[in-house]
């Protein structure tokens, strides 16, 4: 009840700030206000919102259906890694542009990435569910394998950490809706990965909230002791959530691959850059819903699009500096919102045999 | 109460401490081995003049030439002719498995007290930069000589520390405070490190005369000095006296950990959260403590990369913190294992480069290997399930079907 409150109350608080900045932005249209103002009401900031939210808002949601079954997948950043890399090594291949068996070379791609994620998760759950291993130490060897597998790879492939460039989606433009104010340029004139972000999103959405399998999801996560004496295998049903998780960051890191990226830098962190961590944190912040995580993805992916364009204004203030910001917000948001119950045996292998 | 407790966790420690050795040389085994298969089956997508054929694909990389290269390489392949105990591929292991042992202390003394700190890394950085800053600035009003390095060095660690210890409390206070799991925050402040570093080091500390991202060098006085005669050339980059300090700090906090009664609090604070809470342990302060300590030796690990590597920071930090978590995962957590997994892991991460000099496989392997080995150990159930499968061995007493440790 509390926590609903402090959620209402930086609501209000964020909405004031909101109106502030927008009041001193318009008052002074040369100040620094000013521009991010204009930042943020540019139809390029927010295009490349929804392309940036892709990665966020679909990890968010597998992760989600991990943990409700009882299986923290820490290891969405290394899924989304896999699956991206994949994705741009497999177009490559088969020639970027040209087309395999009558579809674009960019979808086989796209399908490879997502089934590499999810062979992926497949290992990650038989680790945790069949040998019982430590859910998070098991997810963080998920993303240093696939933190060095990738480069390593590209090394064989490309000669260097970095693939070669496959290009993006090309935008899908809806007849007539794509004339729609606002609304047109959003959700009728924008790429592929972006409508796979909110079909999935939806789709979720109702496979969690309206479904059986959905419910043993949570049933799963909450009472797995339950769940087994109702006659269902407690083992399967955490199967089926991880795996989702795979699929849905595959869908994510495929799709911000192909949709944004068009090519993979493997140095260092990754073109990933920590987003799968950043879904995590959305997914807490929504409190495992898949539409708020959808939601929760706009506000980083928001703030990583204006301060990619306020970098091209040249402003003083640094550009390494910018950058944290997202970074910074995923903390703050932690600590005001990170009281989220987990579901009660999250983290822990489902023995039957247990008393 | 205490001596319950006390009693109990020795069991513990006494019952499992064959296994873990078993379990991590196994896991060891286990990792070399996948890795041995990945490299192989790398090889056949790979173009070479002369490789192995099979059925029409060639493989260009043989496994067992990786691993010679890697394991013997890291000690400049003491089975040929010339060898020298003072050779650079050695040195280059002992300096990595000096500052890997910094590292995974740092991630050891956090896991003991329930945390997992990922954030070593970022302040193994800020630890950094801040030894190399202070000890710039502190230069100018030392004397130099061995005056300075009996001022300068203990200084720059001292610094090292701070930096490190207060960018650990971050997250400590975050945590005992707001909730925050420490798992994202620390990731989310390695990141904020990077970019809060080379803000800093653009703004003030840039090395005007140099075009790469890196602060001025120390002076040479102020590096971590290396013994005459048995240690080796400074030219390498190594000191002894370097090793020397990590095997002290391990051998100490073995004996805080074991000894002291803020050991005490801190390992049960790890491994029965309830029972420090009934016995008195005020549990956010320990929290807070035990990541501040945490963080000061990523800051030391930070501090020796500058003083005995480089001499200078530099923005381009390798990742010795995330091996940092390998090498603490791999010795169950134990300071003193520590010295043993770190050693493994500088023979990983020389070896990794003369992989780089005499084969055509890419060095990222190594990454590969380390996170493989991480897997492995973490499920210690399918090393016991292969155990009943072949040896037949009667199942210990205490140990039911799911590891009795566990429940």
């Amino acid at each position: 009840m509390s926590d609903l409150l402090s959620r209402r109350s930086a609501a209000v608080a964020l909405a004031v700030l909101a109106a502030v900045t927008i009041a001193a932005g318009l008052v002074f249209p040369d100040s620094w206000v000013g521009t991010v103002l204009s930042v943020l009401a540019s139809p390029g900031t927010h295009t490349a919102m929804l392309r940036l939210a892709v990665p966020i808002a679909l990890a968010a949601i597998g992760g989600i259906f991990a943990e409700k079954s009882g299986v923290i997948n820490i290891g969405l950043e290394g899924l989304l890694i896999v699956s991206a890399f994949s994705a741009i090594l497999v177009t490559f291949r088969l020639g970027a542009g040209e087309s395999t068996a009558l579809l674009s070379n960019h979808w086989w791609g796209f399908a490879v990435g997502v089934i590499v994620s999810t062979l992926f998760a497949l290992l990650f759950a038989a680790v945790c569910i069949e040998f019982e291993a430590d859910q998070i130490i098991a997810g963080l060897a998920v993303w240093l394998i696939a933190l060095g597998l990738a480069p390593f790879a590209s090394r064989i492939v490309f000669d260097s950490p970095n693939t070669g460039n496959v290009g993006t989606f090309d935008a899908v433009t809806v007849p007539v809706l794509s004339e729609v104010p606002v609304l047109g340029y959003l959700l009728f004139d924008t790429g592929p990965d972006v409508y796979v972000m909110l079909i999935a999103a939806v789709a979720g959405w109702y496979l969690l909230a309206r479904t059986r399998f959905g419910r043993w999801v949570e049933a799963s996560g909450e009472n797995p002791k339950a769940l087994d004496t109702a006659g269902v295998d407690v083992r399967k049903v955490r199967y089926a959530a991880v795996l989702l998780s795979g699929i849905f960051a595959g869908l994510g890191g495929a799709g911000f691959a192909l949709g944004q990226l068009g090519t993979f830098a493997g140095g260092g962190e990754t073109d990933i850059g920590g987003r799968g961590f950043i879904a995590i944190a959305t997914y807490l912040f929504a409190n495992y819903h898949p539409i708020g995580a959808l939601a929760g993805s706009f506000l980083f992916a928001g703030l990583d699009a204006v301060q990619i364009r306020l970098q091209t204004y040249g402003y003083a203030v640094p550009t390494e500096l910018i950058r944290t910001i997202p970074y910074v917000t995923v903390i703050a948001v932690l600590v005001l919102f990170g009281k989220t119950r987990l579901p009660e045996a999250a983290g822990e292998p489902y023995d039957p045999d247990e008393d | 109460m205490r001596d319950r407790i006390e009693g109990l966790i020795g069991r513990l420690v006494r019952a499992s401490i064959v296994e873990r050795v078993a379990i991590a040389a196994a896991a060891l085994v286990a990792a070399v081995v996948v890795g041995g298969v990945l490299v192989f089956v790398s090889g056949g997508f790979a173009s070479c003049a002369s490789g192995l054929d099979l059925a029409g694909w060639t493989f260009c990389y043989n496994p067992m030439q990786v691993y010679y290269e890697l394991f013997l390489g890291a000690l400049g392949h003491p089975l040929e002719g010339g060898w020298h105990v003072h050779n650079f591929s050695l040195a280059t292991t002992l300096r990595e498995t000096t500052l890997l042992a910094f590292a995974g202390l740092s991630v050891a003394v956090a896991f003991r007290a329930g945390l997992f700190n990922i954030g070593t890394q970022g302040q193994l950085v800020v630890g950094g930069l801040l030894t190399a800053v202070t000890v710039l600035f502190a230069a100018r009003f030392v004397p130099g000589g061995a005056v300075g390095t009996l001022v300068l060095v203990p200084l720059g660690v001292l610094a090292g520390a701070v930096g490190g210890g207060f960018y650990g409390a971050i997250p400590g206070a975050l945590k005992a405070y707001g909730g925050a799991n420490e798992v994202i925050t620390t990731i989310m402040l390695n990141f904020v490190a990077v970019g809060v570093t080379s803000t800093l080091l653009s703004w003030r500390f840039q090395d005007p005369e140099s075009a790469n991202p890196q602060t001025r060098a120390v002076p040479e006085y102020a590096e971590i000095p290396t013994i005459p005669v048995i240690g080796y050339s400074p030219r390498l980059d190594f000191s002894l006296l370097a090793l020397g300090f990590a095997v002290a700090l391990m051998v100490g906090l073995a004996w805080m950990l074991a000894r002291t009664s803020f050991g005490y609090e801190l390992r049960v604070s790890g491994v029965q959260p309830e029972a420090a809470r009934y016995g008195g342990v005020a549990e956010k302060r320990m929290t807070v403590a035990s990541m501040t300590l945490s963080g000061a030796l990523g800051g030391i690990a930070g501090a020796f990369w500058v003083l005995m590597q480089h001499g200078r920071w530099l923005e381009n930090v390798p990742s010795l913190g995330f091996d940092g978590i390998a090498v603490s995962i791999l010795a169950g957590n134990n300071p003193l294992g520590v010295g043993a997994a770190a050693f493994l892991f500088g023979v990983l991460s020389s070896g990794g480069r003369s992989i780089n000099t005499a084969t055509d496989v890419p060095p990222e392997l190594v990454g590969v290997v380390s996170g493989l080995i991480i897997l492995f150990v973490a499920m210690p159930e399918f090393f016991r399930m292969i155990g009943r499968q072949f040896l037949d061995v009667d199942e210990e007493p205490g140990r039911g079907t799911g590891g009795g440790a566990d429940e």
